[in-house]
């Protein structure tokens, strides 16, 4: 644990099957990676509406306060968020990869960091070491793979799904904490003027257009068995046989390299 | 097209007639080549030729003569048009990922979308950084290539990247930029991009037409539909690759110096991570085990082989053959692997439930009539350890051949 | 000399005694208020010592005769000892009443000490086998010191020798038995026992009663600890209960966890508890230790936190999320002490202020949270099981007579079948009935179960909502689980409703002739008992008669009936899965096995899930829904019409 000043972004998730307003899955993970840095030192930073009571299932992570900057449903959180952070003097700000509801851009962290001139880690896995001034720590790639980077704080960092499960949030130390709320003001987000925000339409499974170009490629394409619709089974075959069909999936599907 | 082989009696004829004057053209060369293990191979009845009366002739001088090579149809590769785009109205800027120096299908998508994008007067620049392997950008819709080589772009620099971006946009005046919105780099250069433009991009869209654009929004369950900004971050399969055109992939210089900034995040290079280590709902590849699984050492082995991340039935999961957070299915952890091979599972509902995201289902069983058989798409009836045993042996010549291959 | 001697000693022991008992009490009442009928209790303690205990220890005639001669001749013995020895009151008769007494209590303790010669693995060993000789001495000693009384022996026989020996025997036997029984000896248990019986937190338990829902938190008064954290969050009854504990290990033998080599074992919890009360280490329990958990490295005290999340404390965590909560102990246990409640209580803590609950547990509780089912589903899938069914919605009819609870199963692939039997079954008799479809949610169980009490009660109290703007005479549900807090766990928060299991209603159906049934064709068959049908509510009968009904023989196991062997499904157990040697339902099926049955049936979808998790080849299991559809016969009943039962004007909420 080191005795940094850590600030962690949050913000009032929408489960994915029931949409129901949760605690955001990313922040929460941020959060915890917070807590193993700062323990209980670490604080919450949210701007919304203060009673919304979601915001208690972060603090039943273990933390006494947050600080809520307060703001309509609809305004832009960055230039309020960008202020705070300016003046709060922390040297590692952390945020969800991008948010539950509403737009969900992402672009959050990368406007922050452009707008207050510090780095930024995408990805961020774990902290290895804070020392003079740099911090060691590992960025998660696609698959699970990782890579060491060197930083200069403060910086703002983001975490995705590869940084550590959020611990379980608490229903005492939720209810025993308080929202800080403070006045700020208000920037309305021009976007959603113009944009307009629909359920989601399932995407459709993409078709493989067999572009012919003879005669005999549009016979063989119309008469080729469909794909799908039951497995291939090799029954009493040589292990040898049985390894070499797996084996050609395999590398059909590029999972073996 | 058909593979029957066709023989061309005058062809044979004048393979076989040295005085003729096509003899040469008909003559077939490979008689050795270089074999899988590095042994100079030779095909002794490709040596020689039927004299005419029908006896096989050698000729030791060296002037090899006739030929017994069987024709086949020579393929006719279709040459696609060109698209040539001389002056350019505009530019439309797309950033691919290139994954491991090539174009990957996101990337193919992309293109796609941005010639849509770009119609007859725009022309496609694809921003490539360093050096890449790829060689069928023609195919794949770029009319303009920039290339951006040098050890100011090696590793993972995207602060120097976007310096050069900021360069290529003050160049070129992109009508859009376009960028994979993936994990493996697009998605966040894409942002830090639109950071520094200060341009407000669309995430994740999966449609553009008409000037309005689609893109998902939040948890994934609203959909954001907006004017098409200048910047835009696709997601996979956001358009149809192109297929029916060639481009010039003329090359583009940028002019001036890009500016070098100091590195403010410093990359000390990749970390090796286990594949066993891989949290199973990230893993692409997962080789699960059950019941029927009688020698386990085999198994990790065969995992180590395949570089699979391991996974478990719940029974073996009790059977303390594999640990707690290796378990996959509904009480277990719910995967999304591309492929999912289950040797010896014979697959209960909560098991098949757990692997219902995955592609490809590879099973390995004993028992032909088991649920998981079902679910699979290929199935090999028979001894998981024989057949894991041979499988290892496959992929090691796989990977020696590769080696060689590379070197 | 005896004479002076007698008397000094016995109101020394019996003043120290009394001492004791009033530093035990106070010791007791450290822990939170409960409401007791003070007097009521005391004054029905006799009864239920004499009645509702005595029929518990009466399932080992051994040790309930053995109990009855030594206790009853102890207590008759002491009562005259006092008498004739403390005040003097040297009558004939009255010797030869002690006499007699002595001559009961020895008895007994010769039965007594036989139990201890080859002891189960089961009973405590340490002070506990030193207790038989206590009483030994207790009633020989008492009984040469009465036969001058008596008149059998001269006054002074023996002289002063004789009389030291007496001394020394006399006040080994009253320390161990009076003051030993207030200061922490063995005889404790009688001492609080009886209190205990007085002032039990279910006193509805006596007198033949049921009670088994678990207490609700008071989740408004910010001031109430959430759960158990040191001992003195017990209520002090509680705590009174802990020291009731005879260590007879009945509940060690019952436990499943205990059993599959989890660590958890009831009695030791028990004491532990009594070692938390007192403050202390564990090092003195003489019984088995938790398995796998060595005895003397867990210490606490009364203020001290009982688990220690980082290290060692009284308690392990995991011992506490090994239970299946089965109330296996609680039936056996002669002391009627109320293991569940405690783990239970202890767990809340785990969960609401220390977001500890292990494994998938966390995982679950959010999902109920956010979906309303433990599994994450969508919510809105939840009546995709019966697309095709046309099933009737509560929203659409408002008033039946059978409001069908289909429970969490509706997202289970295996429980569907068992929901669409029994929906054919229900069709079949014509019974006018209805699902709340989408406004039903969890039931809350396994969130209670697993300590988390603000989310159960958030889901009870969004269930009573929903129903109280329906009406019908009763609710029938496939799960136990959900039929057990429906009926015994709503109350408390204001939903009162007539619950019946499937097999109940089956049971009623089948006596109303509503159902046309033909035989079940096949093997043998046994029952297996879900604990929250059978222990938790008593319903042993109901299931065997409807398998009667369908021509079908149960073939018992050993352990049926209120003995049943939990599947190791309850309390949230798969879900907090604690490892230990073998798995409860591996346990169960060879039960099962031994009874050479081809088929198993129950009536729980945890069993079903926990059983078919075994690995085959093992019988079948099916659930008594799906073996009674299986054998419904195609014509309409033949006698009776079957009239759809009227609802009632009676508004049930």
């Amino acid at each position: 644990m080191t005795d940094l000043n850590i600030i962690t972004l949050v913000s009032v998730g929408a489960h994915p099957t029931s949409g129901r307003a949760r605690r955001a899955e990313q922040d929460a993970r941020a959060v915890e990676l917070g807590l193993r840095l700062a323990g209980e030192r670490l604080q919450l930073l949210h701007a919304g509406d203060p009673r919304e009571e979601t915001l208690r299932a972060y603090l039943g992570m273990g933390l006494g306060e947050m600080a809520v900057l307060e703001q309509p449903p609809g305004a832009d959180a960055l230039p309020v968020l960008a202020d705070y952070l300016r003046h709060a003097g922390a040297q590692l700000v952390l945020t969800g990869s991008q948010a539950e509801t509403g737009e969900g851009s992402g672009m959050l962290p990368f406007l922050l960091a452009e707008q207050l001139g510090w780095p930024l880690v995408v990805g961020l896995a774990e902290v290895e070491k804070i020392e003079k001034g740099q911090a060691q720590v590992l960025q998660a790639l696609p698959r699970g793979q990782r890579r060491r980077l060197k930083v200069r704080l403060p910086f703002i960092a983001s975490v995705d799904n590869a940084a550590p499960a959020a611990r379980q949030s608490a229903f005492g130390p939720a209810r025993r904490g308080q929202l800080q709320a403070s006045e700020v003001a208000i920037v309305d987000d021009s976007l959603l003027a113009e944009a307009q925000l629909q359920a989601a339409r399932p995407r459709p499974k993409r078709l493989k257009v067999i572009k012919a170009k003879t005669g005999a490629e549009r016979m063989k394409a119309a008469t080729a068995k469909a794909s799908g619709g039951g497995g291939q089974v090799l029954k009493d075959v040589s292990a040898q046989a049985g390894a070499e069909a797996i084996f050609k999936l395999l590398v059909e599907e590029g999972v073996l390299r | 097209m058909s593979d029957i082989i066709r023989r061309d009696p005058r062809a044979e004829w004048i393979a076989r007639n040295r005085l003729h004057p096509l003899h040469a053209a008909m003559q077939k060369a490979e008689t050795s080549w270089m074999g899988p293990n590095g042994i100079v191979r030779k095909n002794p009845h490709a040596v020689g030729f039927i004299g005419p009366n029908g006896i096989k002739r050698i000729d030791r001088s060296g002037a090899q003569q006739g030929g017994s090579g069987k024709r086949t149809t020579a393929s006719a590769v279709v040459q696609l048009p060109l698209h040539v785009i001389e002056q350019p109205a505009f530019y439309i800027a797309v950033v691919p990922d290139m994954i491991g120096g090539r174009l990957s299908a996101h990337d193919k998508d992309l293109l796609g979308l941005a010639n849509k994008l770009a119609g007859s007067d725009g022309a496609v620049v694809a921003v490539v950084f360093g050096e890449y392997k790829e060689n069928a950008f023609d195919t794949a819709g770029v009319d303009r290539l920039l290339h951006l080589d040098g050890e100011l772009f090696d590793g993972y620099a995207p602060e120097q990247r976007i310096l050069a971006l900021g360069a290529v946009e003050s160049q070129l005046a992109p009508r859009h930029w376009l960028l994979p919105d993936s994990r493996t780099g697009g998605g966040e250069l894409g942002r830090r991009l639109a950071a520094k433009l200060g341009e407000r991009p669309a995430t994740r869209v999966w449609q553009v037409a008409e000037g309005q654009c689609i893109g998902r929004a939040g948890a994934g369950r609203e959909d954001l539909v907006r004017r098409a900004p200048r910047l835009i971050l696709a997601a996979v399969e956001c358009a149809e690759p192109v297929s029916d055109s060639r481009h010039e992939v003329r090359p583009l210089e940028l002019q001036g110096k890009i500016a070098r900034n100091l590195p403010r995040i410093e990359d000390l290079g990749a970390v090796a991570v286990d594949p066993a280590l891989i949290p199973m709902a990230e893993a692409e590849f997962i080789l699960s085990g059950g019941n029927g699984v009688k020698d386990w050492t085999l198994f990790h082995r065969a995992a180590v082989a395949l570089g699979a991340t391991e996974g478990a039935s719940r029974v073996a999961v009790d059977d303390g053959f594999m640990p707690r957070n290796r378990q996959v299915g509904a009480t277990g952890t719910w995967v999304t692997a591309r492929v999912y091979m289950a040797v010896g599972i014979s697959g209960a509902i909560q098991h098949l439930q757990g692997i219902g995201a995955c592609d490809k289902v590879v099973a390995v069983n004993m028992d032909p009539g088991c649920d998981m058989i079902k679910r699979a798409d290929l199935s090999v009836i028979g001894d998981s350890a024989a057949i894991l045993a041979a499988l290892i042996e496959r992929v090691a010549a796989y990977r020696q051949a590769g080696e060689r291959d590379a070197a | 000399m005896l004479n002076t001697l007698l008397p000094i000693l016995l109101f020394a022991a019996l003043g120290l005694a009394v001492l004791g008992a009033g530093k035990r009490f106070l010791m007791w009442r450290r822990g939170r208020p409960a409401k007791v009928d003070w007097l009521g209790g005391l004054l029905a303690m006799p009864r239920r010592y004499l009645v509702d205990l005595h029929h518990v220890v009466e399932r080992d005639k051994y040790m309930s005769r053995t109990h009855v001669a030594t206790a009853g001749g102890f207590v008759l013995a002491a009562l005259l000892a006092i008498v004739v020895h403390g005040f003097g009151l040297h009558n004939r008769i009255l010797g030869f009443a002690l006499l007699g007494a002595c001559v009961l209590m020895f008895v007994g303790a010769l039965f007594v000490a036989k139990r201890r010669r080859n002891p189960p693995a089961r009973l405590s060993k340490g002070p506990w086998n030193r207790l038989p000789k206590s009483l030994l001495m207790f009633s020989v000693s008492f009984f040469i010191a009465t036969l001058p009384v008596a008149g059998v022996l001269p006054a002074d026989f023996g002289g002063w020798m004789l009389a030291a020996v007496l001394a020394v025997g006399v006040a080994w036997g009253v320390s161990e038995l009076f003051f030993g029984m207030t200061w922490g000896g063995p005889m404790k248990h009688a001492f609080a026992g009886a209190l205990h019986l007085a002032w039990h937190r279910r006193s509805e338990r006596f007198g033949g009663g049921r009670s088994t829902g678990l207490k609700a938190l008071d989740l408004d008064d910010r001031q109430a600890p959430l759960g158990v954290e040191k001992p003195t969050d017990f209520t002090w009854n509680q705590l009174l209960g802990f020291d009731a504990c005879v260590q007879c290990g009945k509940c060690e033998a019952a436990c499943p966890a205990f059993a599959a080599g989890q660590p958890l074992n009831p009695k030791k919890l028990i004491q532990d508890m009594v070692v938390g009360l007192a403050g202390g280490s564990d090092a003195k329990f003489a019984g088995s230790p938790y398995p796998g958990k060595a005895i003397g490295e867990h210490s606490g005290g009364p203020h001290l936190p009982i688990v220690n999340l980082g290290g060692k404390a009284l308690v392990d965590a995991e011992t506490l999320w090994s239970c299946t909560t089965c109330r296996a102990c609680v039936e056996e246990c002669p002391m009627m002490i109320e293991h569940v409640d405690a783990i239970v209580d202890m767990r809340r803590h785990l969960t609401l202020e220390k977001g500890a609950t292990p494994n998938k547990g966390a995982e679950v509780l959010d999902n109920l949270i956010a979906t309303d089912n433990p599994g994450g589903f969508a919510p809105g899938g939840r009546l995709n099981w019966a697309a095709d069914l046309d099933l009737p919605l509560m929203s659409e009819k408002k008033s039946v007579d059978v409001l069908f609870w289909v429970g969490d199963g509706a997202f289970d692939m295996r429980n569907q079948r068992t929901l669409r039997a029994f929906v054919k079954v229900l069709k079949a008799a014509n019974v006018d009935f209805a699902v709340l479809g989408l406004e039903e949610r969890d039931s809350g169980d396994v969130a209670r179960r697993l300590g988390d009490e603000a989310t159960f009660q958030a889901l009870a109290k969004r269930n009573i909502a929903s129903m109280s703007q329906y009406r019908f005479n009763k609710i029938v549900s496939c799960d136990p689980h959900s039929f057990h807090v429906l009926k015994n766990e709503y109350g408390e928060l204001g939903g009162h409703y007539q619950v019946l299991h499937h097999s109940t209603y089956m049971d009623e159906l089948i006596g109303a002739e509503k159902l046309n049934l033909g035989q079940h064709k096949g093997g043998s068959v046994t029952y297996h008992d879900p604990c929250y049908l059978g222990r938790y509510n008593g319903e042993y009968e109901a299931p065997r008669a409807v398998l009667k009904a369908i021509g079908i023989e149960v073939k018992e196991m050993e352990r049926s009936g209120f003995r049943s062997r939990c599947c190791g499904g309850g309390g949230g157990a798969p879900i907090t899965d604690i490892p230990g040697k073998q798995r409860i339902p591996d346990m169960r099926m060879v039960d099962i096995q031994q009874t050479g049955a081809e088929l198993v049936a129950v009536g729980c979808p945890q069993c079903t899930a926990m059983l078919e998790g075994v690995v085959e080849p093992r019988p079948q299991i099916k659930d008594i829904a799906e073996l009674v559809a299986d054998v419904l016969l195609e014509a309409p009943a033949p006698a009776k019409k079957p009239v759809p039962a009227k609802p009632e004007a009676l508004e049930v909420h």
